[in-house]
């Protein structure tokens, strides 16, 4: 499997080249383009677990919809084009078995099929934050496919970082989180702006993205004509 | 008459140069930047009310079209596409078709150069997805915009695409709407319908959609309730 990401870095553009058999599997509605003898099949076991129910889970976790197509080149090589919806970067990860990746919902784009993808293991740390945040868990060999809005800014962290919610895309197993509110309090918390951050130690590497896709919804949202309800 | 494409491929626009006087250039309405002061503007409903209706109905486009026309030599007319992204232009030679979805068209220059929305549109319109092509038959010369960049597929053969990525193609293609994999993948796979293009020409792709980014923009609406106490 061959991955290059084009028209960086505001609209990137990832090409996926599949030798015969091999299969990738992507986030829903990420497909631009692929080679007519591509096979998909809409993927509900996510990873062997759930069935049904687990993807229910999936689907209301964070209020996010999160399921995975997955392409497989049917007995000739093939590509498959992916894409996010926002405009911004994209970032290929090879994900080895000594480290385990953490991705933001909103940021995963395609990972090696055989990569297993869980989001139980969060427990209830994802639901507290209140800001529909929730991550996935990625575990195995093979290249992970992130995006980013805006510019994407990939740091080796040895030490602390406190970060805004709304501009993590990933991070690996060394680093270590809580959720907390930016400031002391929660008025100075709703003042500042920065609602709630990341608190990250440990070692490892942090990717970040140059805009908050929550900040720019509420921006443009809040000039759109009111739903009726 | 000659063009330049500017500041490709993020935020693109077009500075069109007019030679001689009395030449002139076609753009969407909205398409205009700026433009000297020795040009003129006239605003139309082109090829009359009833081909304007049509286009508007089928092809989603404006219902009006500006001409601008040099009345010198040197002057200068800058346009521009609504989305961010990027900013083309296909030179087509006598009887050479093109095809655009509509909202890609920005401007054409050339007199002779005939945009037919009858074609395609019909297509798109009774599959009920939203894809309406307009076929533009040379000579001449237009321009198209996309929303993020220009992904060009050589297709020799047949390739499948989503229906909102698709900016337009050239002759020797040919297209049919499908399903996106199985029953289950139609409701769940958040790709409903998909391109089925065969033959052997060139496909634009925009590496964004506007549908999406409306899908996104969704959730952030304010709700008002419906029921009122007054």
């Amino acid at each position: 499997m061959q991955i290059n990401i084009k028209y960086r870095p505001t609209f990137a553009l990832a090409e996926v080249q599949l030798q015969p058999g091999e299969m990738v599997r992507a986030e829903s509605g990420a497909m631009v383009s692929m080679s007519s003898h591509v096979q998909v099949s809409t993927d509900a076991t996510m990873g062997g677990k759930g069935g049904l129910l687990g993807m229910l889970k999936r689907a209301t976790l964070g209020g996010e919809s999160f399921f995975t197509n997955r392409f497989t080149a049917a007995g000739a090589p093939g590509e498959v084009t992916l894409a996010p919806t926002l405009a911004g970067d994209m970032v290929v990860h090879e994900l080895t078995a000594d480290h385990a990746l953490f991705i933001q919902g909103s940021s995963f784009v395609a990972c090696q099929d055989g990569i297993s993808l869980d989001t139980k293991f969060q427990g209830m740390k994802g639901f507290f934050s209140g800001e529909n945040l929730f991550f996935l868990k990625a575990t195995g060999d093979g290249p992970v496919v992130l995006n980013a809005f805006g510019g994407i800014e990939t740091l080796d962290l040895d030490g602390e970082l406190v970060v805004d919610t709304g501009h993590v895309v990933a991070f690996t197993s060394g680093l270590d989180y809580t959720v907390t509110k930016a400031s002391k309090g929660w008025i100075d918390s709703f003042l500042s702006g920065e609602g709630l951050v990341l608190n990250f130690s440990g070692r490892g590497r942090l990717w970040l993205q140059s805009r908050n896709p929550g900040a720019y919804g509420k921006t443009v949202g809040a000039l759109l004509p009111a739903r009726k309800e | 008459m000659r063009h330049e494409i500017l500041g490709s491929p993020d935020f693109t626009s077009a500075r069109i140069t007019f030679e001689q006087a009395g030449e002139s250039c076609v753009a969407e309405s909205g398409a205009m930047v700026a433009r000297s002061g020795g040009i003129q503007m006239k605003t139309a409903m082109r090829g009359g009310l009833l081909a304007a209706a049509k286009r508007k109905m089928l092809g989603g486009e404006s219902l009006f079209q500006n001409t601008f026309t040099a009345t010198a030599a040197g002057q200068e007319l800058l346009l521009a596409p609504a989305p961010e992204g990027d900013l083309q232009s296909r030179i087509l030679q006598p009887n050479e078709p093109f095809f655009l979805q509509s909202g890609a068209y920005v401007a054409h220059m050339g007199d002779a150069l005939n945009i037919d929305t009858s074609w395609g549109g019909a297509k798109g319109f009774f599959s009920g997805m939203g894809l309406f092509l307009l076929k533009i038959v040379g000579p001449g010369t237009v321009l198209y915009g996309s929303y993020g960049a220009i992904h060009a597929v050589e297709v020799d053969g047949s390739y499948i695409c989503d229906t909102d990525h698709i900016v337009g193609f050239t002759s020797g293609l040919t297209y049919n709407i499908t399903k996106f994999g199985g029953f289950k993948s139609l409701f769940l796979s958040g790709e409903g319908l998909v391109c089925h293009f065969s033959g052997r020409g060139t496909l634009l792709l925009q590496t964004r959609n506007p549908p999406s980014l409306a899908n996104f923009l969704e959730r952030y609406r304010r709700v008002e309730k419906s029921s009122s106490n007054d």
